[in-house]
């Protein structure tokens, strides 16, 4: 399959997706949406990739708009939305977020269905599409709140308000900020530290904080407990620990 | 002053003193210092004369640097060792516990070590403390209830980082994400471990606990029924104070 819209490679058990850096995202949202489902069924399936990098780069203003993000730029919407965040979220392994520029509306719930985010210090997020009448529809109104507690969800959400980096640090939108010029190297040396670690642990570690934000802390210990002990059936797990007694590198085959 | 293998156990004008005590191994975690605080918890637990207890480690090094490995590659078969630790669950026991409880950390905090201070209420660290998460790194994840614990308490998006990736984590940066409620000077720890333990022992008792089992328990409700428990709790204490 050829990609017109996002690019992507695999580098050191590593994907790197590319999101095309355009202001006009309504007129690609149909391929794009596609193409990126496509990409995350690839990176599923290939056992050697350990963690995929989603980079996003905007560095002009969304013009002409009140920042609605893909989709509703001209102010007119799908009947049934396109989610950009349904392919994401099915992946199970880790997937780090990239942010360089601006990450408003449904771009931000993309950034919002990624497990960490990092993003350079002149980035800037909002939620805007109560500004046309909408709101966030790609998930953004569960995972926003659930990421920065209700009390600056709602403001972010109601207001549409722009924010900058550091208060989006402040507030845990983001995990980091680094210059720009270190953005590269600080989400490139994240997604190495996590591709070097033991792949099942890292699946089961990602559900289990995931499924279990949605239990009660009791049912929640179960399934952690129940995950930790199917590990103990994995090879990786007797290799993690011989490697660490030898004070050796692990060489994880993810069995 | 009780002592057990792993452990020493303090009580004094209503505060427990729990000191994970095997210094020369970073006081990590192994079989015998669980069953070592399934007691001690379990005595906790029943000891009305206990208001707040506090948890620290022994030794200049570390409050505890994890599980001890030595002991993972000659466990049991999965099977077993999860009948095991279903039978005598220490961490369900821990997070159980109707008094508030205090940690305080200096040192390494690893593993283990992080997931004993968050089945604690408050946690107070010092400026020398260092905290990972090195699960992943050996091919497992955590089962002292971290994958449940850390994310509700730093939320889902520092948690996963942690989790996923292992950065070290100072105590300034732990103070920022909410892991740990104060960062204070090494010499001052114990000592502001205990003004926070001595303000809640001089509270009403049933107050105290009613006011932990409200949150803990009303975080895992909906908002409705953890409105509903709030009322509970409120008449039950109304009707404590009017005998």
């Amino acid at each position: 399959m050829r990609y017109e819209s996002l690019s992507f490679h695999t580098e050191n058990q590593v994907m790197v997706i590319n999101l095309p850096a355009i202001a006009d995202y309504h007129t690609i949202i149909t391929q794009l949406t596609d193409e990126l489902s496509d990409v995350c069924t690839v990176a599923a399936s290939e056992k050697e990739v350990r963690a995929v990098i989603i980079n996003w780069e905007q560095d002009e203003f969304p013009p002409g708009t009140e920042l609605a993000g893909f989709g509703s730029v001209s102010g007119e919407y799908e009947t049934t939305p396109l989610s950009l965040t349904a392919a994401v979220v099915k992946l199970d392994i880790p997937v780090i977020a990239s942010i360089n520029g601006y990450a408003i509306g449904q771009a931000l719930e993309l950034v919002l269905a990624c497990d960490i985010r990092i993003a350079s210090e002149t980035s800037y997020f909002a939620m805007p599409h109560i500004q046309t009448g909408m709101i966030p529809w790609d998930g953004g109104t569960q995972r926003l709140s659930r990421l920065v507690g209700k009390g600056k969800a709602i403001e972010l959400i109601l207001t549409g308000e722009m924010i900058n980096a550091r208060e989006a640090h402040r507030i845990g939108l983001v995990n980091r900020i680094v210059e720009t010029k270190e953005l590269l190297s600080a989400v490139t040396e994240m997604a190495h530290a996590v591709a070097a670690k033991g792949p099942i642990a890292l699946r089961y570690a990602k559900e289990a904080v995931l499924q279990g934000l949605d239990m009660t802390l009791e049912q929640g210990l179960r399934l952690e407990a129940d995950l930790y002990f199917l590990l103990h059936t994995t090879r990786d797990r007797s290799e993690g620990i011989k490697a660490f007694q030898k004070k050796r590198k692990a060489k994880y085959k993810g069995k | 002053m009780t002592d057990f293998d792993t452990l020493l156990y303090e009580k004094q004008d209503g505060i427990a003193y729990v000191t994970l005590n095997r210094p020369e191994a970073l006081n990590a975690y192994n079989i015998q210092m669980r069953d070592d605080l399934y007691q001690i918890l379990s005595a906790i637990k029943d000891d009305d004369e206990v208001l707040v207890a506090i948890f620290k480690g022994a030794g200049k090094k570390a409050f505890c640097a994890g599980a001890d490995l030595s002991e993972f590659l000659s466990a049991p078969s999965p099977v077993v060792a999860r009948q095991v630790r279903f039978e005598r669950d220490v961490w369900r026991l821990f997070l159980n516990i109707p008094q508030p409880l205090i940690a305080a950390l200096h040192g390494y905090v690893l593993g283990s070590g992080i997931e004993i201070a968050l089945c604690c209420d408050i946690r107070i660290a010092s400026e020398d403390s260092q905290f990972g998460m090195p699960e992943v790194d050996l091919g497992i994840i955590p089962a002292a209830g971290g994958t449940q614990t850390l994310p509700r308490t730093v939320g889902q998006g520092k948690a996963l980082e942690m989790l996923l990736a292992n950065p070290w984590i100072s105590a300034e940066e732990a103070y920022h994400i909410g892991l740990v409620n104060r960062v204070v000077p090494i010499d001052e720890l114990l000592k502001a471990a205990e003004e926070i333990a001595k303000k809640i022992a001089s509270c009403n008792p049933t107050a105290v606990r009613y006011a932990k089992q409200a949150v803990v328990r009303g975080l895992d409700q909906s908002l409705a029924e953890g409105l509903d428990l709030e009322k509970r709790l409120v008449s039950q204490l109304r009707a404590l104070r009017a005998k």
